[in-house]
């Protein structure tokens, strides 16, 4: 018999069950989402990175390594797997196509996973094994011929099969490209016997070792088995390891900040509406009490309340969770467009399985909690209704404002007072809708200010020019930069302390490259110090007037540098003048040139060219990215702060039913009461938006520290961002508070003033 | 002068496929300030009668007209206006606002009535002048129905319509109720109109309105009322 009162009260306060149920599944559902999204991505870039034998260690010497180091280093006790490599930019023939030739010696060893064509054969002349995804964008297939062509050699041969490679997971050509153009740039491996027959000799200037040894070790063993010291560089320091795992701490974040809001919001909405409806039932508890139901079976009987809505909310969470994790990481994705793998399966962490199982008991718990406070005492006072608690005086009733104000006002004022569990869970319920639209929208104005001030006020060419650094002579250089009116940039390895970073050495004629701090304001290269970028200045502590020393990796060199001022950068540099550098004697070969040519003539020591066009048009997929998880955030927070406001809202019109009422028996219209309604609605809006502003900058400052601080983005938020988060929260509580007015339209006066107070 | 005009007025409530007969084919005239009570058992329909002279519902059929102007067809604003100026409700339950003190309960109805009177000089005449400030809780049940009564005067209605006013009251609280009531209306000329089942109010009546099953079975006209101290409690 209770059952059917089960269902039948379901029915009865179904806004209710249906918004906590919505709550739940949203809570659940973002909580497993971005869960999924994170451990998805463990599992199968793991997967990805085992399959291709990614290397842990990468050793580099710009001369090339012989077949005796690589033994040397085979040997070394702990090492697995070593295989000489090699990975050279080429462009396709007649084409703007980059792709990087590779070869590795030992395929165990970041090789490639073939999944199309024949199996790799080191012994083969001809055949290449191209990146799946690039072939696919290309329409080529196994069989077809592809060329190349690096140092004026055609690079040519049949397609033997379609591949994957964990090393080339994030296909990044140039350092500037922050997402991968699969349609213009790929990978192809060839065999070591391939590039013999081409050249008539093999050049490999790494060795990549898979190995468990920590880095200190390695280098230890490494420097005593090869004799001296080369630049060591870990899996850490590797785009498709770094980038990789650099997603799942943001997915592992963001799943640790935003899911806990809608799980708070769950849990805070779930107490409050049930303690409500446990009023208006109170009688119906003190009845089944006096007749002789005992308190635990009335117990049993409202958990089963919250067992219900949990369990809805759950199944239906766990749909909205496997949605939500697909939406992020499938291989049509964006995050599909930015990481190449094979394997795309969802995955969820068990624990989080725990985490949803304590959420439904949390849920029950509360309920039991609100029912257990109706049930006190003996059954004659639990029959009594219930009753709230006397008003009091409050400070401001003493001041001469007070009597100036409307009743409805007045009205409104100890409203909110006197239900704070409602008022509160309302505004929370609004901060949070507020916090999630200016953190989203600030963070699409951030990333519009990093690409500005980079792409905008920092790259001012219209070609970039790549040197081959190994045939490019001093007078060829200098007769290139003649030809195309260029600056250039010379770019070497250093290390302050045991810190690795980049010096770049620039001679800016023309201004085709400029150094840029917060908001794009210019720096002029100084002669007599260097530009550092900020994580190095923040790193190692430096502010402007230190000076510091760096050692030029490989080299005995050391210099005395002098920071003038702190700058942006995309890659963690030091940035100084020709200038400065000749001044202190630094050695250095030009590397790459900036031209406002755009037609490039092919010549020997240029290894490719890079238009600023074709960088801008990476961003565009990095930038759909942004928009895509902005447009899914905005869904959310409407949708969280239209479900909220309306529960309390119906859960307010139910406790003010019979003031309404009296309200409409004296004369008050219709419009006059709902314009009371919305006026409340329209307070808290204002409040909560006034609250949520800061504590969206709050939380951007947060997601920016934890999720970018491998990018110097500097906090931006545009007015429009206030416009729009406030227009829409705004836009949701008044539609919210027109729904819940509407009703008034159908308070029945005479019902609704029958029964005895 | 007839302030209430009661013609053929029928209430058919549907409870389900049922259809249930509050009022039958009820018609009704009624003297200006006068003291009316309508008796009759639980379910006779004598609230349903108050609450169409109040415009809180609307006849299924026939007309009810107050001051010569037909309220029962009035829509929703119309009807909200007519309660704003033209009618006082007092209930049994009092109905105040429980988050307004009692001043800001009675002057709530200044922001919609035509022509209201002080909300002050209200409270003071039904003997809370020291109590405004204090809201409701802080009341006992008879000052509660005492505001109740402040707030349907200071509408300055033409009608003062009590369902039940003194239910909810012990006799010596609803006695002064009473007494209040009828002198406040005679002071201020309104026409009372009291639902009730309690016999003796009808002794201080002018009109006495028998009503059961839905018809007016009875009107007596009571040439000498009694003053509420006067009636045997």
């Amino acid at each position: 018999m209770l059952f059917k009162k089960l269902i039948r009260t379901i029915g009865r306060y179904k806004a209710q069950f249906i918004s906590m149920i919505i709550m739940v599944a949203l809570g659940v559902g973002i909580f497993l989402g971005f869960n999924i999204e994170w451990k998805t991505l463990e599992v199968n870039v793991a997967k990805a990175f085992e399959d291709t034998g990614f290397a842990d260690y990468r050793i580099v010497n710009e001369l090339g390594f012989s077949e005796e180091d690589l033994k040397k280093v085979e040997q070394i006790e702990g090492v697995d797997a070593a295989s000489r490599f090699l990975s050279v930019n080429v462009p396709r023939k007649d084409d703007e196509d980059i792709v990087m030739l590779t070869v590795s010696e030992n395929i165990a060893v970041s090789g490639f996973k073939v999944l199309e064509g024949t199996a790799y054969d080191p012994e083969d002349t001809e055949g290449l094994w191209i990146s799946e995804r690039y072939a696919k964008q290309n329409g080529l297939s196994v069989g077809d011929t592809y060329t190349m062509v690096y140092k004026n050699i055609e690079f040519s041969g049949p397609i033997r099969g379609l591949v994957k490679s964990g090393e080339y997971m994030i296909c990044l050509v140039e350092k500037a490209q922050m997402m991968p153009d699969h349609e213009k740039n790929g990978f192809v491996y060839v065999s070591p016997a391939y590039i013999k027959a081409k050249i008539g000799m093999t050049f490999y200037p790494q060795i990549h070792v898979r190995s468990s040894l920590p880095k200190e070790t390695m280098i230890e063993r490494a420097e005593a088995a090869l004799g001296k010291s080369y630049m060591i560089v870990d899996k850490e320091l590797v785009t498709s390891y770094s980038e990789a795992h650099g997603e799942m701490t943001e997915g592992k974040t963001m799943a640790a900040l935003l899911p806990v809001i809608f799980l708070a919001i769950a849990i805070l909405t779930m107490i409050t509406t049930m303690h409500r409806i446990s009023i208006s039932e109170k009688t119906q508890i003190g009845t089944l009490k006096s007749l002789g139901f005992k308190d635990r079976r009335i117990l049993r009987h409202y958990a089963a309340y919250g067992l219900f809505i949990s369990l809805c909310g759950t199944i239906l969470g766990v749909a909205v969770g496997l949605g939500v994790g697909y939406f992020f990481v499938n291989p049509n994705s964006v995050m599909g467009d930015y990481l190449d793998m094979e394997h795309w399966e969802l995955h969820m962490p068990l624990w989080s399985i725990a985490v949803v199982i304590a959420i439904n008991v949390v849920l029950v718990l509360a309920t039991l909690y609100s029912v257990s406070s109706m049930m006190k005492g003996t059954a004659a006072e639990a029959l009594q209704p219930y009753a709230p608690k006397a008003m009091r005086r409050m400070w401001i009733e003493k001041k001469k404002v007070w009597k100036n104000l409307s009743f409805a006002t007045k009205w409104n004022v100890r409203d909110i007072l006197r239900h704070k569990s409602r008022s509160f869970m309302t505004l929370f319920g609004i901060v949070s809708c507020m916090l999630i639209l200016i953190a989203s929208f600030g963070i699409n104005d951030t990333l519009n200010s990093y690409i500005d001030d980079f792409f905008e006020n920092s790259i001012c060419y219209k070609t970039k020019i790549v040197l081959d650094t190994e045939t490019a002579g001093d007078a060829d250089v200098e007769a290139l930069i003649d030809r195309y009116e260029a600056d250039w940039t010379s770019s070497m390895g250093i290390q302050i302390g045991e810190n690795t970073y980049a010096m770049e050495i620039y001679r800016l004629e023309h201004d085709y490259f400029r150094f840029v701090k917060n908001h794009g304001e210019h720096i002029d290269l100084p002669d007599d110090g260097v530009l550092i970028c900020e994580r190095i200045a923040k790193k190692e502590g430096l502010k402007v007037g230190d000076t510091f020393t760096v050692s030029v990796y490989g080299t005995t060199e050391k210099y005395e540098l002098k920071v003038a001022d702190i700058a942006k950068s995309i890659a963690e540099s030091v940035m100084m003048s020709d200038t400065y550098a000749e001044k202190l004697g630094v050695q250095y070969r030009v590397t790459e040139l900036f031209t406002n040519e755009t037609e490039i003539e092919e010549s020997p020591i240029i290894s490719s060219t890079q238009t600023k066009q074709a960088l801008l048009d990476t961003f565009k997929s990095f930038s759909e990215l942004m928009n895509v998880m902005i447009v899914m955030l905005v869904f959310i927070s409407v949708l969280l702060g239209i479900v909220v406001l309306y529960n309390l809202g119906i859960m307010s019109y139910a406790e003010r039913y019979r003031e309404l009422a009296t309200l409409k028996v004296v004369g008050f219209k219709d419009r006059h009461i709902s314009r009371i309604l919305i006026d409340q609605n329209l307070w808290m809006t204002i409040l909560g938006v006034l609250l949520g502003i800061p504590a969206g900058i709050g939380v951007l400052k947060i997601l920016l520290v934890m999720l970018a601080s491998d990018y110097e983005l500097t906090l931006t938020i545009s007015w429009l961002t206030y416009v729009i988060a406030t227009a829409l929260t705004f836009g949701v509580s008044f539609i919210v508070g027109v729904m819940v007015s509407r009703k008034n339209k159908n308070i029945d006066m005479v019902e609704a003033l029958k029964v005895a107070e | 002068m007839k302030i209430v005009e009661i013609s053929h007025v029928s209430r058919i409530y549907k409870v389900g496929d049922h259809e249930q007969k509050a009022l039958d084919d009820v018609s009704l005239e009624l003297e200006n300030g006068k003291t009316i009570v309508i008796l009759g058992p639980s379910g006779a329909g004598k609230s349903t009668l108050l609450n169409m002279l109040g415009g809180l519902d609307s006849p299924t059929s026939g007309t009810i007209k107050i001051k010569g102007k037909d309220i029962s067809t009035l829509n929703a604003d119309q009807l909200a206006e007519y309660r704003a100026s033209g009618v006082g409700f007092i209930f049994q339950a009092y109905n105040l606002i429980p988050t307004l003190t009692v001043l800001e309960n009675v002057a709530l109805v200044k922001e919609i009535a035509k022509d209201p009177l002080s909300s002050h000089d209200m409270l003071r005449e039904v003997g809370l002048g020291e109590h405004m400030y204090k809201f409701p809780v802080e009341l006992s049940g008879g000052e509660q129905q005492r505001v109740s009564i402040a707030r349907a005067l200071t509408k300055n209605p033409d009608i003062l319509l009590c369902d039940e006013p003194t239910g909810a009251l012990d006799t010596e609280t609803g006695v002064m109720v009473l007494k209040l009531l009828q002198s406040m209306a005679r002071e201020h000329g309104k026409t009372t109109i009291i639902v009730t089942h309690n016999q003796n109010i009808a002794k201080m009546a002018d009109v006495v309105v028998h009503v059961k099953n839905g018809k007016i079975k009875e009107v007596i006209n009571n040439d000498k009322p009694l003053a509420v101290e006067e009636v045997e409690w």
